[in-house]
């Protein structure tokens, strides 16, 4: 019976066009999106290496100053500019700190657009003050981007409520209900391998769509194939909980177009309301710290220890430390007491600072935990940690470029203290910002938790079914 | 007969449970939105107050120290919620909420709430402008799809026809009704938002004609998604036909368009990375007028300039502090650099505009969009317009403090003023553009708008059957 089902099924779908329609719709949105994401991916490498280059180039010219510095030659530099000064080195010479893309990256753009990848940590300056926002037009930010994660969580259900909507409720429109209930199969197993059948096509279309779509971008298989496993397997499990609800509508109303609005009345809320209303749950939970109220008390912590700091250091050279030396020698005392000013503010900062940082954690993890509220948020999230652009991975990258910054400060404060010049053999021993990637929730329980939604609602519509069956109002 | 049609099709909407149910669903996520929204703009405001009176604070008693001093210890300004932003937040989220204003350096509006929110919020947030623009549409597609189908479905369509009504009597009839659930809904929120802000302490610069042509233009929008849904459902066949059509658009209004023009916008107009932008104008800044460098070239050509003009030479013989007014030519000079990069961002948004507005062909979410965030004074020229007056009040400040270094001390001195100096300055003032200045900015969006309107209008009505 299951043969004749899927041959029938094949022919309806083929004649109706609705195979080609489908799989045409699917690949021209997905290779745009594709396109979309690979720009900012090559925007964001393009940006990468631009910035590696100046700093190359810096640094030749650095090392070259150190080597006729060191062999006693005369250099054509100001003198409050010269490398051998470690302080000059670690303000003038930065490291890139960067959060390069991942292989997968361009299948979401997640919170990439309100970030930068590129951070370069100096010595002078407090933590605090480091910008993480990029630069970009809050019009683009409001409206979002045309990316895959789109297309699969947006579009791809309504794909599967357009084509789908109506399986049940047709055979009773037609009157072709009373004459498959005479055949020798249940109604549930008959709907169950329709459901399957289309199913097993949107999957394979999805995947071979997905599949050119990578190809096309120049995704490296070889290397890269359980994160592509992973995103199949969670696209997957998405379409089958599309398909488990048109299901179950099918049977509990019994109208086409009834199921048409039922079905789009869920999209809106698994898609729109259920994500929106968590977010606004979580602000009444852990309200997000104001930064308003942040700026307000740093502001009162700096002017206190700005009286503190005046004792350690004349004011107009803090505000200006570049122009501590002027002469050959290095300022070694002046640098030491410039320290000792700056550790002061972070010292007295810390405390108020981290206290923000922990709320804006709990609220960021009590939404980690709501999230399998619903598939499509489960699936945003999925997605975003994959390509890398979600907030865990940005919140980690500001705690490293932080964590490097204070590596990078402890490099050349014991110079200073030893009253030692920097040298030119010290630059291989720089500290280097290598991005560690945090830890991210299995893609494989994520599947399972939406195939579990899936599982409910198929046990479900099961229950119901016996019930109207009983009733013996499923086909009248 | 209008009037008996109305009627008619109002009873059949009542009569729809799926209606009633999706009418108090949308009804009570508008007054949950109000009321969080409400709740959220209070607090932001206080927290503003409080923010700007400590930071006067601040400013004022640093006490006795040197005017350089007090510019590098900088102030902060914070931008105003203001009242119809509890409509419309527009881009409020995506843009910073305080400007550190310092010397030597125009810094960008920091702390957004985007960057402090999971990314779970991009999928759009409970706010009134979120159910006026998405959901609202909505309940015209579900009360307006089978306006014409059903008539044919259900053959009632000669009855009609038999009672001698004349086509555009019925369309008429039809369109009013379809509109009667939105217009309830949208009124009662206009009415709910109208009492809330009439009632809030201060509500400073909100006004009644910016509240009622807000009204106006989701009014002329939700008219357009009536005519387009009328439209699709008056040559469809079949109601489910009509259904998925409407809501084909109304995805491809409200979410694709949006998307694809913002792609398309930042790939053939993008903005420069922050890392560029930085570089370009330190670039630039190294190459000019430094204050506190009197060794560099352009130094050099200022002191003879101004030994020339005074006629004396050495600085020392000159009747003010010769390093202040340095100091002052050199903010003055960087203060240009930044206004000529901060221009090229401008230009490249104004072209970027022309994308949204080209593609609002496909999509009147587009311009209403605009319209609704420049009127609520949340849109990305408001902001542009905050940065722009305090960049002004930074230039002012340095010429303040500099002023007073250079009329009270002489050069090489270690100049210290007085405690109650910094209470001369000026407070910040920021007075957001006024109603007719956003409808001049608009009217090209007003236009695609009624343009839209009458197309839609139009072929609604071209369109009247015979059967």
């Amino acid at each position: 019976m299951f043969l004749y089902n899927f041959k029938y099924e094949l022919k309806s779908l083929l004649r109706s066009k609705w195979l080609f329609l489908l799989s045409t719709i699917l690949l021209i949105v997905m290779l745009f999106a594709g396109y979309n994401g690979k720009q900012k991916v090559n925007k964001r490498i393009e940006d990468f290496s631009k910035i590696t280059a100046q700093t190359e180039e810096r640094d030749a010219v650095m090392l070259h100053v150190l080597d006729s510095l060191e062999k006693g030659l005369e250099v054509n530099m100001s003198n409050n500019l010269l490398p051998n000064n470690p302080m000059n080195v670690g303000y003038r010479y930065p490291k890139v700190a960067a959060l390069q893309p991942k292989p997968l990256t361009f299948i979401s753009v997640g919170q990439s657009d309100l970030f930068t990848h590129t951070v370069q940590p100096k010595i002078y300056g407090d933590n605090f003050s480091y910008n993480y926002s990029e630069l970009s037009s809050p019009v683009q930010l409001l409206f979002g981007s045309f990316d895959i994660a789109f297309v699969i969580i947006y579009i791809l259900p309504l794909i599967i409520i357009a084509f789908s909507y109506n399986i049940l409720s047709k055979e009773k429109e037609y009157g072709s209900i009373k004459l498959l209930a005479s055949q020798p199969i249940s109604i549930y197993s008959w709907l169950l391998q329709k459901v399957t059948f289309r199913f097993f096509w949107l999957t394979l279309i999805t995947s071979v769509v997905l599949l050119i779509t990578f190809i096309i971008n120049g995704f490296d298989f070889g290397d890269n194939m359980g994160a592509f496993l992973s995103l199949i397997m969670i696209t997957t499990a998405y379409i089958l909980f599309w398909f488990a609800i048109v299901l179950a509508i099918n049977i509990f109303i019994g109208n086409s177009a009834k199921n048409a609005v039922s079905l789009l009345g869920i999209w809106v809320f698994v898609i729109l309301i259920i994500p929106a209303t968590v977010s606004q749950l979580a602000n009444l939970a852990y309200p997000i710290p104001s930064r308003t109220k942040m700026l307000a008390e740093v502001r009162n912590v700096k002017k206190e220890i700005a009286e503190k700091q005046d004792k350690i250091l004349d004011n107009y050279l803090r505000d200006h430390p570049e122009y501590a030396s002027t002469g050959k020698e290095i300022n070694y005392s002046f640098w030491h007491r410039y320290i000792a000013s700056q550790n002061l503010a972070e010292a007295e900062l810390k405390p108020l600072l981290a206290s923000y940082t922990e709320q804006i954690e709990n609220q960021q993890s009590w939404i980690e935990n709501w999230q399998y509220i619903s598939p499509a948020v489960i699936v945003q999230q999925s997605f975003n940690n994959l390509a890398g652009t979600s907030s865990a991975h940005y919140q980690e990258y500001k705690k490293q470029v932080v964590a490097f910054s204070v590596k990078w400060k402890d490099f050349f404060t014991p110079l200073l203290y030893k009253s030692q010049p920097f040298r030119k053999k010290m630059y291989k021993n720089l500290p280097m910002f290598e991005y560690q990637q945090p830890k991210i929730a299995s893609m494989t329980f994520n599947a399972f938790i939406i195939l579990f939604f899936s599982a409910l609602i198929l046990t479900f519509s099961w229950l119901f079914f016996n019930k109207k069956s009983e009733k013996g109002t499923l086909i009248n | 007969m209008i009037f008996q049609i109305i009627k008619k099709e109002v009873q059949e909407i009542l009569r729809d449970g799926r209606f009633k149910i999706s009418f108090f669903i949308v009804l009570f996520l508008l007054v949950a939105s109000v009321f969080i929204t409400s709740k959220q703009y209070s607090s932001i405001n206080e927290q503003y107050d409080s923010a700007e009176k400590n930071e006067r604070t601040v400013w004022e008693s640093q006490g006795a120290k040197n005017p350089h001093s007090a510019a590098h210890f900088g102030n902060y300004v914070f931008k105003p919620k203001l009242p119809l932003s509890l409509l419309d937040q527009g881009v409020d989220k995506y843009t910073g909420i305080s400007i550190f204003l310092e010397a030597h350096n125009r810094n960008q509006a920091q702390y957004s709430t985007a960057t402090d929110q999971t990314a779970l919020s991009r999928f759009g947030e409970l706010t009134p402008d979120f159910i006026l623009f998405f959901i609202i549409p909505l309940i015209i597609i579900l009360v307006g799809y089978n306006s014409f189908t059903k008539e044919i479905e259900g053959r009632t369509f000669y009855i009609i026809k038999s009672q001698g009504v004349d086509g555009w009597k019925l369309v008429i009839g039809k369109w009013i009704a379809a509109l009667i659930p939105t217009l309830i809904i949208t009124t009662l929120l206009f009415l709910i938002a109208g009492i809330i802000l009439s009632n809030i302490k201060g509500f400073g610069v909100f006004s009644w004609s910016s509240f009622g042509i807000l009204y106006l233009i989701y009014l002329i929008y939700y008219f357009i998604f009536t005519n387009v849904i009328l439209l699709i459902s008056s040559i469809s066949k079949k109601s489910g036909i009509a259904l998925v059509s409407s809501l084909t658009f109304w995805v491809l209004a409200c979410f694709i368009a949006p998307k694809i023009a913002s792609n398309i916008a930042d790939s053939k107009y993008p903005y420069p990375t922050q890392q560029e932008f930085s570089e370009n104008i330190a670039k630039e800044k190294s190459e000019g007028l430094d204050g506190h460098n009197p060794w560099n070239q352009k130094s050099k050509e200022l002191e003879e300039k101004v030994l020339k003009e005074h006629n004396v030479n050495s600085v020392n013989d000159l009747p003010f502090n010769y390093s202040a007014y340095r100091m002052q030519k050199s903010e003055e000079y960087q203060a240009e650099i930044y206004a000529k990069h901060y221009k090229k961002l401008k230009n490249q948004f104004k072209k970027q505009s022309s994308i949204y507005k080209t593609l609002a062909v496909i999509s009147p979410f587009l311009p209403a969009r605009f319209l609704s965030m420049s009127i609520a004074n949340t849109d990305y020229q408001s902001h542009i317009n905050f940065s722009d007056a305090a960049e002004d009040y930074r230039i002012k400040t340095q010429a303040f403090l500099n002023g007073n270094t250079e009329k009270n001390s002489k050069i090489g001195e270690r100049y210290v003023a007085s405690a109650d100096t910094w209470k001369d300055l000026p407070r910040f003032e920021y007075t957001p553009a006024s109603l007719s200045e956003k409808l001049n900015e608009n009217t090209s969006n007003f236009v695609i708008l009624f343009l839209w309107f009458s197309v839609t209008g139009g072929l609604l009505f071209l369109t009247n059957k015979n059967y």
